[in-house]
């Protein structure tokens, strides 16, 4: 019987692995190239669902959950409007509301919004 | 190398978010600056129903009665949400509009 060690040139075997670290930095690239690496929602949000010109997430977005709870990086409640007013947002402020926040509490939230400087806004949303 | 590539490609793949996002742009209402013009053009959105300046209007007219109101586009269109009416009610309602031109939209408080 023969225990010896495999014959099998070493060579061989390391050419074989090439491919697959050719097909793994493919995707890792791919995915490094998708990647959009924006923190995430300090809460559980259902986007409203809408046909709209696609856009990029970005940080600096006002989250509104289904309760009226707003976040603003670490900034929570009340203070996400000292906040904008101490750093207020190039162009509109992308604002990310539960599909279930109603729509008249965000109307009456805007005057707020107007009263530190914003004047237009960005509801972010998905396609169904 | 080969297992950090691994690490990394699984870090990207966990970490990237394929959501197909999009935006709607709202023009928040800043105190009078342009003259009003034009016949009154308020929208009132209720959970089921949508009034075009205190009249039902349904949602396949709607955007024909208000491009008699307004110059599409220029113009600016209040719209005033109800009790009830969520923010997926209040975009169905805005991506009409928006299809049919009209972009310059604001929402006023109840």
């Amino acid at each position: 019987m023969n225990f010896g060690v495999q014959t099998r040139p070493r060579g061989n075997q390391d050419r074989s692995i090439v491919p697959m670290i050719n097909v793994v930095f493919l995707l890792l690239i791919f995915f490094l190239m998708t990647a959009s690496l924006t923190p995430p929602a300090p809460f559980e949000i259902t986007p409203p669902e809408a046909e709209a010109d696609p856009a990029e997430p970005r940080a600096g977005t006002l989250y509104i959950s289904a309760d009226g709870a707003m976040a603003l990086g670490t900034v929570r409640g009340q203070a996400v409007f000292e906040a904008l007013a101490t750093d207020p947002p190039d162009g509109p402020l992308p604002i990310q509301a539960d599909a279930a926040y109603p729509a008249a509490e965000l109307a009456t939230l805007l005057p707020n919004l107007a009263e530190v400087g914003i004047t237009g806004i960005l509801i972010v949303t998905v396609h169904p | 190398m080969i297992d950090v590539v691994f690490l990394l490609l699984v870090f990207f793949m966990l970490a990237a978010r394929f959501g197909q996002e999009g935006a709607l742009p709202l023009t928040i209402g800043s105190g009078g600056e342009t003259a009003w013009s034009g016949p009154p053009r308020l929208l009132q959105i209720g959970p089921h129903d949508i009034l075009l300046n205190g009249r039902v209007e349904a949602p396949e007219t709607l955007v024909l009665s208000l491009s008699e109101l307004v110059q599409p586009g220029a113009d600016l269109v209040l719209l005033r949400p109800v009790q009830g009416a969520d923010m997926q009610r209040l975009l169905d309602v805005m991506t009409l509009l928006q299809a049919g031109g009209l972009t310059n939209l604001t929402l006023v408080a109840p």
